[in-house]
Order: structure tokens, then C-alpha cells, then sequence
């Protein structure tokens, strides 16, 4: 971090030298952070969808779900679920894409920076935005009345740190594309898997209550565990039999999102390897 | 005075498409070189392997002695680079910008801020620099990627095609801005361009590069002079090409006019000769005499075109359009490389 003098002794006229890989993650996620806030209109369209789903699902399923389900709040039971739908709104991959197709990526490329702090960076900065999401969405559930179960400020803290965990591995695949096709149509199209991820789960009803091969599908996604340990968070009144303890599902919750994680990370890494080797 | 680049058989392929076929080439440091061709000639593609964008096929390349394939890291801190398509993040203000990139150099401290102002107010941006790019003209833009590859006070400077596109005012701030950059710092400059005039004005040295290969190499002057010989452009109508030819051949034959080269243009011929003036009359009595009807004639001394005219058998300008039009034709093979 303090290597001005080495290079700079046996290059004269040089002014450059190391800056560290902490400095370069620093300075691509402060440019990343910087970018996501000059797009005001990105962060309220990644907002819509989640507070559309989330009302008109209260409005159409909400008395009769409390009923049937017996749940005292299913609004507190949809929370975690326009949560997660938000933070499957970013979009690190898009902007990693224009950089690649405008020729900016090729710029920083031929600085110093370690290339991998440009795609670590970018990462950082969509957790940033999931941050943002999660939290206007956690407010506007407090102003309707959902509450956290236990200590509210570690119950929502919680619940944020989980679904950074899903975000920022969800927001791995789309950057995974934009390294490996530098398409911006393609890149844009992963938005589509976020469909079987957020649905095939109890998205609308707990497991327990599903039957045949829906209730498999939503057994074997991952995201599953993700939703149920997001709603130990919050006072939904209920508890599914099927989910366990608090500990297991949480365990769970945290294994699966990791798992998540590790899957994406796994495609993120080997399209930036593809990337780094054309040039 | 030491080497500053060297390329020794650079190839690159992108499957079928052979970009760079074996480049070899030597600049000086405090050099200004010129790399001159019609588009689709290899430059860019030269410029990216020199640069560590894209490892070459086979051959090698050093910057100031280091490995531009196993020595990357080092090779980057020594180099600046302005590429073509000026990638530039239209968020950001050109500070921002700037200030990013020298951070990403290692500047830190009160140099920073005071590099960044220096190489703001040598590309003329001051008054615009804390607006965002995207408000940029497109000659703003390529000053600012100009100013963002002098920020480390490079060794090296690569441009590539730095002033194509460029209202006449711009090219000519940037040219100066070259010249003095060699004259203080001693920066050594390697620039392409599809520019004749643009490397006969700046370069010290121009390579010629068509098709992947250097068909010449040397002082715009000395290139010159080995045409050995003054330029006459006759403009001859389609349909009596072959008279023409016909005719400028059995006067070379007959002595009447000395045996330069002939080379059949798009618009007539062109023939190298010495005493231009003094063959011109006789070529235009000798035309007529045959009967062949003639447009245009001049005579002029040869430019770094009638080098490359020499050397490559075709003329630049027409070079590019075929390759722009092959270039429709086929889709481009391996993306932005293979440019």
C-alpha cells in the first residue's frame, strides 16, 4: 500500500505505482456506487415490480390466506418474498456489459488495476443497491404494520444480510454472462431466472400445504430455504411444522444462500478467466 | 539513446482471419512513429498485442525491455494508452474520471489532484472537466482519454487513430500536444494513423503496414526519396484505358519516355519518373498522338500515398473502401479484436 518509491526508482519519469488490490476494489466499487446513484429511475423500476407483487398479493390472497394458512399477518409473510424479488432487480451485469461494448473495460484493462477488482467491484456496488432496495421495501412493510419477530433491529438486520447473500448471487449470473458473450441483450435475459428461482418456492403458501410435483421442484431449490429462513425474521404468526427449528432453518437458510453463492461465483469466475484470456 | 518497443514477428490470427501476419519493428525512445495504413491494415490489432489487451498468436513484444505477454503488470505502469473507440464512462464527470484512473495508477496524495489539473489544462478541458461525459462532444472525449493516458506521465504513449474524426482545430491541438509531450518529458510516442498527412507532419519514423505486413519502414523523407522519382496522375476515360496503356508503353519502349513504374489507378494511371515536368509534355504529345483522349494530367513529387502506392500496388483510400466493403460482407470474426 505504500509502494510509491520502488518502481518510480528504477523508472525515472514515471509517475505510476502499485496501489494495492484493497485501494483498486475501493476505487471501482466508490465508481460503481457512484454510476447506480446517478440512475435514480433504475432504482425506482427495480422497485416497482416487487411493491406491485407484494400489494396485489395482499389484496387478492390476504384475508383468505390468514384464514386458510393460519396466519395472523400475511403481509409479514409476503415481505421477505418482494425482499428477495428486489434484490434480484439489480443489475451488475448490465452495467459491466456497456462497459465492455463502449470500450471503457479495455481502459481500465490497460491500467494496472487487477482486473479482478473490476468485476469484485462491481459486485460491491450491486450490494450497495440491494441494500438501498431491501431497506425502502423493510420500510414501507413497518409503515403497513409488519413487524419482526424478537428484537426488531436484529430481526431486520438479519433479514438484510441474507438477502445480500441471495443478491449479490444473483447479481453474479448476470455478470457471468456480460464477461463471457459481452452481449447486452444476453445479459439482460438472465433476469429470466429469476422466474423458477423465486417462484418454485412457497412464494405464496408454505410447503407443508404442497402436494406432488411442485411440492419436489420447490424442495429441491435452493431459494426455498432462502424464503423460509427470511420469514423466521417476522412476526407472521405462524410457524410451518416442516421447517424446523429456529436454528435449523436458519442454518438452512444461510447454507443454501451460500451454496447459492458459491454456484454463481463458480460461473462468474470462469467467465472472467474466458474474458481475461481473448484480451 | 535505448529501445523503447520492440515487436519481432508478431502474428495474430483470429481463426481464419489473419490480422497481423509477422510484424517486426524497432522505435527509439523519445521516438515519434508513425503507424500508417487503410483501415482493416492491422494497426489496431498491432496496437492491442503492444498495448497487453490481446496476446499475440506467436512472436514477441517488449516495452522498455519488459514482456508485453509475461511482464503485463509492469509493461501497463510504463505505458499510456488513448485506443480507438474512446471508452469513456458517460456517468462520470471527467474528474471523476481522471481521478480513477489515477488512483488505479498508484497517484495518491497532493500529485493527484495536481496531475490531474496538468493534463486538464494540456488537452484545453478546464472549463468542462467537472461536467458529466455524456454531455462531451465527441473531440472532447478523445482529449479527455488523451489527458487520462498522460496522467501517470507515461513512458510510452500508444495513440491509436487519434484524430480520426476530428475537425481540423482539434487534430492540429493534438498534434502540438505530442510534439511537446516528446519535447519536455522525452515521452516516446507510437501513433497509428490512416492519416498520410498526419504521419508526415508528426512522425519521425512511419512504418507502412497493409494486410498484416510492413511493406515499408523508415523517415517520411527517405520513403520519399526511394520512390526516386516525381509523380505524373493522368485521368484517362474508362473506356480508353487500354489504348492508354498501350500507347505509355511503346513510348517507354521507343526511349521517348524513361521506364518508371506504371501502376493503373481508379481514375487512370500513375507513372514514377524522374524530370517530371519535362516527361509530362512528352507523355501528353505522345498521348495525343495515338489518339487516346486524356482528362486530368499533373505532375507532382511523391507523397507517403505514392509510397505506399509503390509499395502495395493500390492507393490507400481505395484499400480502405474494399476493406469496408468486404468488411459488410463478412461478419467480423472474433469481435472488437480483430479491428
Amino acid at each position: 500500500m505504500t509502494a510509491a518509491a520502488p518502481t518510480a526508482s528504477a523508472e525515472p519519469r514515471t509517475l505510476a505505482a502499485p496501489a494495492g488490490l484493497l485501494s483498486d476494489v475501493t476505487n471501482i466499487t466508490a465508481r460503481s456506487i457512484r454510476g447506480i446513484l446517478r440512475e435514480p429511475e433504475l432504482f425506482i423500476f427495480a422497485l416497482i415490480i416487487p411493491v406491485f407483487f407484494f400489494v396485489v398479493q395482499l389484496g387478492a390472497l390476504g384475508d383468505v390466506a390468514e384464514r386458510a394458512f393460519n396466519i395472523s399477518s400475511y403481509a409479514a409473510f409476503q415481505l421477505p418474498i418482494s425482499v428477495l424479488f428486489a434484490a434480484a432487480s439489480t443489475s451488475g451485469g448490465n452495467a459491466l456489459v456497456l462497459d465492455i461494448t463502449n470500450g471503457y473495460w479495455d481502459k481500465l484493462s490497460v491500467t494496472p488495476v487487477r482486473r479482478s477488482a473490476l468485476v469484485v467491484g462491481t459486485l460491491f456496488g450491486e450490494m450497495f443497491a440491494v441494500l438501498g432496495y431491501s431497506l425502502v421495501l423493510i420500510v414501507f412493510g413497518w409503515i403497513i404494520g409488519v413487524r419482526f419477530a424478537g428484537n426488531e433491529l436484529l430481526g431486520a438486520l438479519g433479514l438484510l444480510g441474507l438477502t445480500l447473500l441471495f443478491g449479490i448471487g444473483f447479481a453474479a449470473v448476470s455478470i457471468a454472462v456480460a464477461l463471457a458473450t459481452g452481449s447486452i441483450r444476453a445479459t439482460q435475459s438472465t433476469f429470466i431466472i429469476f422466474f423458477p428461482l423465486l417462484f418454485l418456492t412457497p412464494s405464496a403458501l408454505q410447503r407443508e400445504l404442497m402436494t406432488g410435483w411442485f411440492e419436489t421442484a420447490v424442495s429441491l431449490n435452493p431459494i426455498t430455504y432462502v424464503v423460509e429462513a427470511s420469514r423466521r425474521f417476522l412476526e407472521t404468526g405462524y410457524v410451518a411444522v416442516g421447517e424446523g427449528s429456529y436454528a435449523v432453518a436458519m442454518t438452512r437458510g444461510v447454507l443454501a444462500a451460500t451454496l447459492f453463492c458459491a454456484v454463481t461465483f463458480t460461473l462468474t469466475a470462469l467467465a472472467f478467466r474466458r474474458r481475461v484470456r481473448m484480451g | 539513446m535505448s529501445t523503447a518497443i520492440q515487436a519481432i514477428d508478431l502474428v495474430r490470427d483470429f481463426g481464419e482471419v489473419k490480422a497481423v501476419r509477422g510484424v517486426s519493428l524497432q522505435v527509439e525512445e523519445a521516438e515519434i512513429y508513425g503507424f500508417l495504413g487503410p483501415n482493416g491494415a492491422g494497426k489496431s490489432t498491432t496496437v492491442r498485442i503492444l498495448v497487453t489487451l490481446l496476446p499475440p498468436t506467436s512472436g514477441t513484444g517488449t516495452v522498455l525491455g519488459h514482456d508485453v505477454v509475461t511482464e503485463r503488470t509492469t509493461v501497463r505502469r510504463l505505458i499510456g494508452v488513448a485506443l480507438q473507440e474512446a471508452g469513456l464512462d458517460p456517468k462520470q464527470t471527467g474528474r471523476e474520471l481522471l481521478t480513477l484512473q489515477g488512483r488505479l495508477y498508484g497517484l495518491r496524495g497532493q500529485v493527484l489532484p495536481a496531475q490531474v489539473a496538468e493534463v486538464t489544462e494540456l488537452v484545453g478541458l478546464t472549463d468542462a472537466i467537472d461536467r458529466r461525459i455524456q454531455t462531451y462532444s465527441g473531440g472532447m472525449k478523445r482529449r479527455l482519454d488523451l489527458a487520462s493516458a498522460l496522467l501517470h506521465r507515461p513512458r510510452v504513449l500508444f495513440l491509436d487513430e487519434p484524430t480520426t474524426g476530428l475537425d481540423p482545430l482539434s487534430r492540429s491541438l493534438i498534434w502540438d500536444r505530442i510534439r511537446e509531450l516528446r519535447g519536455s518529458y522525452g515521452t516516446t510516442v507510437f501513433l497509428t494513423t490512416q492519416y498520410l498527412e498526419e504521419a508526415d507532419e508528426l512522425a519521425d519514423r512511419v512504418a507502412i503496414i497493409d494486410e498484416g505486413r510492413i511493406v515499408r519502414q523508415g523517415t517520411p523523407a527517405a520513403l520519399k526519396a526511394e520512390v526516386g522519382a516525381d509523380v505524373i496522375d493522368v485521368a484517362v476515360d474508362e473506356r480508353e484505358t487500354g489504348a492508354a496503356r498501350v500507347a505509355i508503353e511503346e513510348m517507354q519502349h521507343g526511349g521517348e519516355l524513361p521506364k518508371g513504374e506504371l501502376r493503373g489507378t481508379e481514375s487512370g494511371y500513375t507513372l514514377f519518373v524522374p524530370d517530371g515536368p519535362e516527361n509530362l509534355a512528352v507523355l501528353i504529345r505522345g498521348l495525343d498522338r495515338a489518339g487516346v483522349r486524356f482528362g486530368a494530367v499533373s505532375v507532382s513529387r511523391p507523397t507517403l500515398d505514392d509510397v505506399f502506392l509503390a509499395a502495395t500496388g493500390g492507393r490507400m483510400a481505395e484499400k480502405a473502401e474494399r476493406a469496408a466493403e468486404e468488411e459488410e460482407r463478412t461478419p467480423e470474426p472474433a469481435g472488437r479484436g480483430a479491428q
